[in-house]
């Protein structure tokens, strides 16, 4: 690891960790007997639903749920032929926990040497976005304590529970928010580490590692979706911030580094705003003043009874502008709050009101109204009165907590190529927890701890076993870490083929593929394995392989017509010595070698070298 | 249940339930809550609540506990203001248990029944803005254990807040059994002039999906606005959060073990839709609320001797003895198709004709009714049936098994057998429809 990195990050008190969720690969899922492959279900019903924040553990509403019920919004949920049934819209309690996926789960908690509790506790988390109609998520924690090393670097597995996935979201559209609930329910295990990662390059590490042992069970589900990556930094004088939805690994270090340089920024700003005494004032209906503007986004927000509200910001100048990440500056990251409330955003004084067509009139007239001066800020929101109501009041918490530091949050990974990201919702608080008393506790038996045991994932006796395969102990750490060890594997068993040929294949040729702009990731494995089957069989050579999976790439599926079509069928034999003779009476050759090259420049894709060479 | 080791230990080194702990096994160790142990849970297993809010269980035998702190934090809801507001109507809010007069205790998952009026009213404060309400713990029941006692103190404690002035009376009641409790109150609440609104939930209220909250501000909408004189059931029309739909008592019955819009009304259809916004919107003819009549009356007497008795393939007639025997005075035979029960077949063991036939002459009275439960029964499209009917069997029409059995109950309760035979195939408060509408079976809630 790069030392230089370390001293920096330590320096800076970063504290890092990751929450790894996968689906099981399970035939039905976790409480009810529904399928959990919901690809190409049919729809056939929905229902409509509104949650409420109910009081937890000692009468105390979560922070979280308060702000999600004050949206006042309308959960739909589809439901599904075969992959959704009356457990998963809260209308039967839930089944028997799937003994399947618990054992799938207790395996992969020996994986990672963690200690599996004597008798098991079905919990219920609170779940207030809607994500779930009964609005809470069933959970169960495995064990915790768990211990790993990557790199020599050691890292601890805190926590594993078995858990329901939760539904997907389909649209937002006004106030009605969308779910799928073909999904819900699936198994799935959540991995937790330790916060101790010392640097955004090992988290991606890291989370490989742990998605490495994960596929090694063999029994977890592959494909877009069914492992999701959380990761939760803080800096120093910062705060914990989780971020979701990272859709590609290999990014994850840059979206931490943007997330360490977003914390610093809102601290930079923390700074002035002390420095200038700044203070957030108390909100104002501006809407007389705004009766008969020309200005388009006030009038447009005005019409049919709406309102216009805003505050201003003393000592603010200047703040709202600054930006905290590419793109996106203080004032975008209070309108994202805003826009929670089913606003359209905020438009505020640092931004170029001339391009809204304010009249000068209409400016002063905000300032005298908020009572601020040219040297202060404002923010104004016009939209239907309630929605602007309670828009103007969550961007109003947020621009105080500007001059505080930086608000615990949960953030979504934008995944346009900035690597930045953007407000969710406000980070949940703890006390969002209680039994399940719909589920019986689950006692382990010694049977299933011994049988965990054995079914469990051994990563370091892989390493081993791939290092003697491959002979070099560099490319088998790097195959494992790559996801690719259950395809290598395939390859191996299925064919002769030398093994450093297949990961160098899988390894380099793929990521330079990838590079170079081909979509070789949704390439189906028994594609692969079969272009693998066709060279050792003869049908291809080497060097035609990377032009068939260039094809595959591309959406084409049936590997014969492609070799058929691309006329990479490989010539040998009697058909290769009849064209050896052909070309070397038509084309003058001063040596044997010339020969040989000019045949390879112009046979390269059809002809095995070494063939070639035996003839000639 | 904690076993005996970990009740000694607890008790030797002064450790309760809720106490801070920290346990350490295997070179490791945990802190967290003590949780009490169920009845589901190992004997020997200690349950602790993590500091992130997970619970876990661990062997005692295997471990050492010791306690940290005994931390004394009552459980506090935040007050729900109930003053009197002048323009708003008075209602009456009478609980009697149930899941929406439960709470769960979030930490030991424990189910406790709720007493105070601003714990009842803490889930949907925004009810207090709909009336003035006056709230009555009556008791703590779970609906299968409720009995006609119930039923007649929640009627003279109905009939009370109506004479006091209220304009209606929200009862909150467990779901499984609240369709024979609507259909005793239609009975018993003689000259009935205002709604009396049951309702319940499906699923419990410390869910923030339940189906309490709604129900119960349609439920308050229904008693504070409408101007239906009847006893009706207020629940959820759909499985959406949309609207209630309010059932006549005598004609709701509970079809469905989960679903939140279990009530469905039977050969009928809801009286109302009641709007989450309050809106209602009357969906057929009911008894309208009059001016200036008279007081209500509770006539709560009844007979507890009537048995609901299922005719399937293979049942034996005995069980009309052993009601004989117990000198039962009413029977409900819930009969297959139109009513029927074996009268015919040459088994004698399944033979029903003859102890029909025994037991109404000797006074008792047999109502029948159709397991089928959606149509009417009758006494004349086939042989079989015109021979139980002259055995003296009386059809009850169109009325649900529960219903004919809450009925004769409370017919046997306040006249003769003779003039409760005579009744029972009569309509007296909306439990018998002359009229069987198409869709009153194939599309109900439209």
């Amino acid at each position: 690891m790069d030392d230089k990195a370390i001293d920096y990050y330590k320096g800076i008190g970063f504290m890092c960790g990751l929450e790894i969720h996968q689906r099981l690969d399970t035939a039905s899922k976790l409480f009810c007997g529904c399928s959990t492959n919901p690809e190409n279900d049919v729809e056939y019903a929905h229902v409509d639903r509104q949650q409420r924040a109910v009081a937890g553990e000692l009468g105390a509403i979560d922070p979280s749920a308060r702000f999600e019920e004050s949206r006042q919004r309308v959960f739909r949920y589809k439901v599904y032929r075969n992959s959704s049934c009356l457990v998963d819209i809260d209308e039967e309690p839930p089944h028997e926990i799937n003994q399947d996926a618990l054992s799938i789960a207790l395996s992969i908690a020996r994986a990672f040497g963690m200690p599996i509790f004597d008798e098991l506790q079905p919990m219920r988390k609170e779940v207030v976005d809607g994500s779930d109609p009964s609005a809470f998520q069933r959970t169960v924690l495995i064990g915790r304590g768990g211990k790993i090393a990557i790199d020599g670097v050691p890292v601890d597995i805190t926590d594993m529970s078995l858990e329901e996935e939760s539904s997907g979201i389909i649209n937002t559209e006004n106030n009605v928010i969308t779910y799928d609930t073909s999904r819900l329910g699936i198994p799935l295990v959540e991995i937790d580490t330790g916060p101790d990662i010392p640097t955004p390059e090992f988290a991606k590490k890291a989370a490989l590692y742990i998605g490495t042992v994960l596929r090694l069970s063999g029994r977890v589900k592959r494909g877009i979706g069914t492992i999701r990556q959380d990761v939760n930094v803080s800096i120093k004088g910062g705060a914990r911030v989780e971020i979701k939805g990272l859709q590609d690994l290999d990014f994850m270090d840059k979206y931490i580094e943007n997330e360490v340089l977003r914390q610093q920024n809102l601290l930079k700003i923390v700074d002035v705003l002390k420095a200038r005494n700044a203070s957030v004032m108390e909100i104002a209906d501006l809407s007389q003043l705004f009766a008969s503007t020309s200005v388009g986004i006030i009038k447009r927000g005005m019409e049919n009874g709406g309102a216009t509200m805003g505050f201003g910001l003393k000592g603010f100048k200047g703040a709202l502008g600054t930006e905290v990440l590419p793109g996106r500056r203080l004032g975008t990251e209070i309108s994202d709050y805003a826009k929670m409330a089913g606003v359209g955003g905020i438009i505020h004084s640092d931004e170029d009101l001339n391009k809204y067509g304010f009249s000068a009139a209409e400016l002063e007239g905000v300032r005298k109204a908020l009572n601020i001066s040219e040297t202060d800020s404002f923010i104004l929101i016009a939209a239907e009165k309630a929605r602007c109501q309670k828009a103007i009041g969550i961007a109003r918490d947020r621009a105080l907590q500007a001059i505080s530091g930086v608000p615990l949050e949960t953030r979504a990974a934008v995944n346009d190529q900035t690597y930045t990201t953007k407000f969710l919702r406000p980070l949940p608080g703890g006390s969002r927890m209680y039994p399940e008393t719909d589920i019986k506790p689950i006692k382990i038996t010694p049977n299933a701890l011994a049988s965990a045991e054995k079914s469990a994932p051994r990563l370091d006796q892989e390493v081993s076993a791939l290092s003697k395969d491959l002979k070099d102990a560099q490319l088998a750490n790097t195959l494992i870490l790559s996801g690719k060890l259950p395809l290598y594997k395939a390859i191996a068993a299925g064919t002769s083929v030398d093994r450093r040929f297949i990961a160098s294949v899988l390894l380099q040729k793929m990521t330079e593929l990838r590079r170079k702009g081909y979509a070789v990731d949704l390439i189906r494995d028994e594609d692969i394995i079969a272009v693998f089957q066709r060279y050792d069989g003869g049908t291809v050579t080497k060097q035609a392989i990377e032009e068939v999976i260039k094809a595959l790439s591309e959406g084409h599926t049936d590997i014969d017509k492609i070799i058929a079509d691309g006329s990479l069928r490989r010539i040998s034999g009697k058909a290769l010595k009849d064209l050896v003779s052909s070309f070397s009476k038509t084309v003058q050759s001063s040596s044997k070698d010339d020969l040989r090259n000019r045949i390879m420049a112009k046979y390269r894709l059809v002809i095995d070298g070494e063939e070639l060479n035996r003839i000639i | 249940m904690y076993g005996n080791k970990i009740m000694d230990y607890f008790k030797a080194n002064g450790i309760s339930v809720g106490d801070k702990v920290r346990i350490s096994y295997n070179g490791a160790s945990i802190e967290g809550e003590l949780m009490p142990s169920t009845e589901y849970n190992d004997p020997d297993v200690l349950i602790i609540k993590l500091k992130n809010g997970y619970n876990i269980g661990i062997g005692f035998s295997k471990v050492k506990l010791e306690k940290l702190e005994s931390p004394n934090i009552p459980i506090e809801f935040p007050k729900v203001d109930l003053t009197e507001q002048k323009d708003l109507p008075r209602i009456s809010m009478i609980y009697t248990g149930g899941t929406i007069g439960s709470r769960i205790d979030y930490k030991t998952g424990g189910v406790y029944m709720l007493t105070k009026p601003e714990e009842l009213l803490f889930d949907v404060p925004e009810v207090s803005k709909i009336a003035n309400i006056d709230i009555e713990p009556l008791f703590s029941i779970a609906s299968e254990d409720m009995s006609y006692l119930e039923w007649q103190k929640i009627a003279e404690d109905a009939a009370n807040a109506l004479n006091k002035g209220a304009k209606g009376v929200v009862i909150t009641h467990g779901t499984d059994t609240m369709h024979y409790t609507s259909a005793a109150l239609s009975f018993m609440l003689q000259d009935l002039n205002a709604p009396v609104v049951l309702t319940g939930s499906q699923r419990s209220s410390d869910r923030g999906s339940s189906d309490a909250f709604m129900n119960l501000i349609c439920s308050v909408y229904a008693a504070a606005r409408s101007d239906i004189a009847e006893v009706g059931v207020c629940m959820h029309s759909t499985s959406s959060d949309d609207e209630c739909a309010y059932i006549r008592g005598t004609k709701a019955r509970k079809m469905h073990t989960s679903r939140r819009d279990a009530f469905r009304a039977i050969n009928g259809k809801p009286l109302a839709f009641i709007g989450k916004d309050g809106r209602i919107r009357y969906n057929s003819q009911y008894r309208k609320v009059q001016a200036g009549s008279k007081e209500v009356h509770a006539q709560t007497k009844f007979e507890p001797r009537v048995a609901i008795v299922k005719a399937y393939p293979d049942s034996e007639p005995d069980i009309i003895d052993f009601y004989m025997g117990k000198k039962y005075r009413g029977i409900i035979i819930e009969g297959t198709g139109l009513g029927h029960a074996p009268v015919s077949t040459s088994h004698q063991e399944y033979l029903w004709l003859p102890k029909i036939k025994e037991a109404a002459d000797s006074g008792m009275v047999i109502g029948v009714t159709s397991q089928c439960i959606y149509g009417r029964v009758n006494s004349r499209v086939y042989r079989n049936l015109r021979l139980m009917s002259s055995a003296g069997a009386v059809y009850c029409e169109d009325m649900t098994p529960e219903t004919a059995y809450v009925k004769l109950g409370w017919l046997l309760g306040n006249y003769d057998a003779a003039k409760a035979k005579e009744l029972m195939p009569v309509n007296i408060v909306g439990e018998i429809g002359t009229r069987s509408e198409y869709d009153d079976f194939t599309d109900e809630e439209e």
